[in-house]
């Protein structure tokens, strides 16, 4: 046969073929780290596997100040993972600027939008809503109360169950009565901050005074001066140059918590550092030494306001083939239908209403505090400059702590970058 | 005064090891003793679980081993690239007048003021397009060669002797053949200095690997230490653990080539030009 | 015909200098020419990290606003605060060990390797240890406390601005001084020891010989020392970035470098970050010309 009918022939064999074999669908899956999350997800993509041959899950952990900077940049080769996940304050501007695929209702298994929206606790999914379509499918909602140690409080004469702060002049008085120091050395913290998290935990002292980030309709910076330069003037008054009670530059409080190393007595954390306790120190963990008490409030606040929530969301890359995304969603919904597995092992709150009225959840320690704070909180401040925002407020607390500004100063140098922020103007 | 000057060194020498020291001491502690007050400098028993911790990693993947290989790998390679090209270009530099020679070597020099934070983005960009990222070559790939090793390499081959080379020549070498016969083995002490040097400051590279190395088993040790020192199960005592495993290498190096670490450090001064 | 044969050596001679050149250059057009001037041309532009809109072209907009901006002189502050603090003490006290070691007749070695350790470990490691060292239950704290007499005074390392930035500068000050110091004896080294002889002879030694004879000659070294120091001073980057990411204040030590990661990175505005990039590059070049200009005004240095 001559040259043509014989490379036709190839061409008929050739394609048929390869379409038996099926092009395998590889997924990258970054997340950020945490040990207990990752051995039951690893078995979820086994199972997965098992029922889609054709597919590979590259399952990729980075740490969680590490991972914000390796999606970015990814990202801006063009080059981005199929699925990942961060706090929303990070991943928001991915939304924003139309990197992420909304929610494919049947691969995730829900009939329609509607189906979805009402399998949550209404407001969960708020945060991932950009002009009328869902860009993300909650891993965790999380909210932060205070953990305290009740042997710390024991030991300094205190009885955790009726003396622990119900306000922050409180947490004043209470610390002062743990913290032990070597000169101007603390040794033993009674409480400290979750330093790096303004947003979640600290702009709620704020609005419990009355003040504001933002005014309501987005356009102008900072609302209420003088709630804003009480709160100032108070986290002036806790750190080094005042009363001494902490300081960003100590290790984080909840770092420390689980060894009950006698070095910390309270921290501000989540339903998941429970879990934690139990992995890192279970002889801890059962002596239930430790109890969980709400966000407290100033004296004479304005709102009750408990610290904000934030949450992570699964989200999908929108430059990834079709059938990837597919799959990718398939995925997210496959794992996502564990959720009490994800409360029990993990001891993250996956908010679907199944969830919240399971007994698993019930009976899980203290669930009732987080819940109710819960309720009453709001979700954290977003946009596509959260990030820089978060990081102007932590210059501004730190140079009242650490750098002696008057609040006053701080306040005015605050106000003008993050105006600067909002007019687009940076 | 000659008391007074042996008692300076001496302070100085025990005030700059110190950290050293500490850091190993601290190694073999529990965490709640490395911060106790006052610090003990020696350990009360070999605390090993650190070290243990430290190559097992907080997700029990036992992935340092991997990174410490990769570390190797890339600083190797990236010696041997380096010292061959700038020896080649060294040598072109040296021994071959050229018009727009002195261009060409003050275009070179320049380079070292580039701050890398300018080019990463854009080299980020080309490595994407060629699509090397999380590879091995992507990690070696922007260091092929530096301007300060092309400095080295030219500064030694200036003194080297020219009736040799034309001796050769004469004989019927080939120039390519007169570098890789003549030069090269003859300029060991240049070429050890450079291979030494640039494996030191690649063992050190953490702003490209952090961009490039996108899994954990195409990361190199300084990222390892990064993400472990940020996660929540590391304690101080698991911190120097995995700082001293990533420096008895280099260490070790260091102590038996020391001659070659000193001397680079003075080959690069005295006679310019 | 001898000269036309001469004309064909050198025309040979500089055909293999450009073959021998070639590959180096090949590489940094690629790796170096390339990208600084894609941050040239990026830095003309208003562009985010992560939109897929096209960039919009501003012109020099990016660098009038960091003229005018107070975080950006902030951070030319903090960077020229760090690089003077830390390679003035840098040259004077190398050559001052460096005198020292030389005038040892033993352990020569020994203190060379002493001093030399630091900056062999990567600088991911000498963060880690420092950060352990300047928390306030640490060595830096006990050291002091001894020292100064005080008891349980904690002096802020890494809490007050000015305590954070001299915790910086000590920790490159730390890494560098050996590797200075050793430059420093080679130069020593190679004045000949007949000119102390001679000055001796004179009746010039110790102080006045150091003075006379070895600091002027041993200007070639100074300078080089001094540039070396000044450019890696003005390339910083890890220590601050780790002492932030850590809980360290960012202002004092925002120096440029971290502050061109930062808006990229965080602020995903890449277009900003290439204007402060070439902003920096033409910093370095410039102090660079200086300190040539410098060192060629006072002449040229001749043993005899």
């Amino acid at each position: 046969m001559n040259r043509r009918s014989f490379f036709v022939m190839f061409l008929c064999l050739v394609i048929p073929i390869s379409l038996l074999v099926g092009k395998t669908i590889e997924l990258q899956f970054w997340t950020h780290e945490d040990p207990n999350r990752t051995v039951i997800e690893n078995r979820y993509i086994e199972e997965f596997q098992k029922m889609y041959p054709d597919v590979v899950i590259k399952r990729v952990t980075q740490s969680s100040t590490k991972i914000q900077e390796l999606v970015l940049t990814a990202f801006a080769a063009n080059q981005g993972p199929d699925i990942f996940n961060m706090s929303i304050e990070d991943e928001y501007a991915y939304i924003v600027n139309q990197r992420v695929a909304s929610v494919n209702y049947e691969a995730a298994g829900y009939e329609n939008k509607e189906a979805l929206i009402n399998a949550y606790l209404p407001g969960t999914l708020d945060p991932v809503v950009f002009e009328g379509e869902i860009y993300g499918l909650p891993l965790e909602i999380t909210n932060w109360c205070i953990l305290l140690n009740k042997k710390v409080f024991k030991d300094a004469g205190l009885d955790p169950e009726k003396d622990y702060p119900k306000t922050w002049e409180e947490m004043v008085e209470v610390s002062e009565k743990l913290t032990i120091r070597e000169g101007q050395i603390i040794t033993r913290r009674g409480f400290d901050f979750r330093y790096p998290y303004y947003l979640v935990a600290f702009i709620p002292m704020v609005e419990q005074l009355g003040g504001k980030l933002i005014s309501d309709d987005g356009k102008t910076a900072i609302v209420n001066d003088e709630a804003w330069l009480k709160f100032l003037d108070f986290m002036a008054a806790w750190g080094p140059n005042g009363l001494n009670l902490g300081s960003p530059t100590y290790k984080n409080a909840r770092s420390l918590f689980n060894m009950d190393n006698n070095d910390i007595g309270m921290c501000t954390t989540g339903l998941y550092q429970l879990a934690r306790i139990k992995a890192d120190n279970p002889a801890f963990y059962d002596s239930r030494e430790w109890m969980v008490v709400p966000f407290p409030q100033f004296e004479n606040a304005v709102n009750y306001v408990p610290a904000h929530y934030y949450g992570h969301y699964y989200m999908v890359n929108v430059q990834k083939p079709k059938e990837n995304q597919e799959m990718a969603w398939k995925f997210i919904a496959f794992m996502l239908s564990h959720p009490e597995e994800y409360l029990d092992k993990v001891a993250i709150i996956q908010p679907t209403n199944e969830l919240l009225e399971s007994d698993t959840f019930k009976n899980y320690p203290y669930s009732d505090v987080f819940i109710s704070d819960l309720e009453k909180s709001t979700v954290v401040y977003f946009s596509e400059y959260s990030a820089k925002i978060q990081s102007l407020v932590k210059e501004a607390v730190e140079s009242v702590m650490l750098s002696n500004a008057s609040s006053r100063d701080a306040l005015n140098a605050l106000r003008r970058k993050v105006q600067e922020v909002l007019d687009d103007q940076y | 005064m000659d008391v007074i000057i042996w008692a300076l060194l001496i302070a100085t020498a025990l005030l700059i090891l110190s950290p050293i020291v500490f850091m190993f001491t601290a190694s073999l502690m529990p965490a709640r003793d490395i911060v106790k007050m006052p610090y003990r400098w020696i350990p009360e028993e070999l605390y090993l679980d650190n070290y243990a911790q430290a190559i097992r990693g907080n997700d029990g993947s036992y992935i340092y081993p991997r990174n410490i290989l990769n570390s190797f790998i890339v600083a190797g390679l990236v010696s041997v690239t380096t010292v061959l090209l700038s020896a080649l270009t060294g040598y072109g530099l040296a021994k071959f007048p050229f018009k727009g020679r002195n261009l060409v070597f003050l275009l070179i020099m320049a380079t070292m003021m580039i701050p890398f934070e300018a080019i990463m983005i854009p080299l980020y960009l080309v490595a994407t397009s060629l699509n090397i990222q999380n590879t091995y070559i992507g990690l070696i790939l922007p260091f092929l060669t530096n301007a300060f090793g092309i400095f080295l390499m030219r500064q030694y081959l200036i003194t080297f002797p020219d009736e040799i080379l034309d001796a050769a020549r004469i004989d019927g070498s080939g120039e390519l053949s007169i570098f890789w016969r003549i030069i090269l083995p003859n300029s060991a002490p240049a070429v050890a200095t450079l291979a030494i040097l640039t494996f030191r400051s690649q063992w050190d590279n953490l702003l490209w690997p952090l961009l490039i190395s996108q899994s954990e088993e195409m990361k190199t040790i300084p990222l390892y230490i990064v993400k472990f020192a940020m996660e929540k199960h590391t304690n101080e005592g698991a911190m120097m653990a995995a700082a001293s495993i990533a420096s008895i290498p280099i260490l070790i190096l260091f102590i038996t080539l020391s001659k070659y670490f000193v001397s680079g450090a003075s080959l690069y001064s005295s006679r310019k030009g | 015909m001898r000269r036309i044969l001469k004309k064909g050596i050198e025309h040979k001679k500089a055909r293999w200098g450009w073959f021998f050149v070639l590959p180096s250059m090949a590489f940094f057009a690629v790796f170096s020419f390339y990208p600084i001037v894609n941050a040239l041309y990026t830095s003309l532009f208003r562009k985010r990290l992560l939109s897929l809109r096209p960039p919009t072209f501003i012109g020099l907009e990016n660098y009038e606003y960091l003229l005018k901006s107070p975080d950006f002189w902030n951070s030319i502050k903090a960077t020229f605060i760090f690089t003077l603090g830390t390679f003035i003490p840098i040259l004077v006290f190398s050559l001052l060990l460096a005198a020292f070691i030389m005038s040892r007749k033993r352990f020569q070695k020994f203190f060379q390797m002493a001093f030399y350790s630091p900056a062999v470990l990567s600088s991911v490691v000498a963060a880690a240890i420092w950060l352990l060292i300047l928390d306030p239950r640490g060595l830096a704290n006990m050291g002091a406390n001894f020292l100064l007499g005080t008891k349980g005074v904690d002096y802020k390392w890494l809490a007050s601005a000015n305590m954070v930035r001299f915790s910086t500068i000590l920790v490159y000050f730390w890494k560098y001084i050996g590797y200075f110091t050793i430059i420093y004896i080679t130069g020593l080294a190679s004045i000949p020891q007949s000119l102390h002889e001679a000055a001796k002879i004179d009746g010039a030694n110790g102080w006045k010989d150091f003075w006379h004879i070895t600091i002027p000659l041993l200007k070639p070294t100074t300078v080089l020392v001094s540039i070396m120091s000044m450019l890696q001073c003005l390339k910083t980057f890890s220590t601050q970035y780790l002492f932030t990411q850590s809980g360290a204040p960012l202002e004092p030590i925002n120096v440029i470098t971290l502050n061109i990661y930062n808006t990229a990175i965080r602020d995903h505005n890449i277009g900003r970050a290439s204007a402060m990039s070439i902003i920096l590059f033409i910093i370095m070049l410039f102090f660079t010309w200086l300190q040539f200009k410098a060192s060629r005004s006072g002449g040229e240095v001749d043993y005899m």
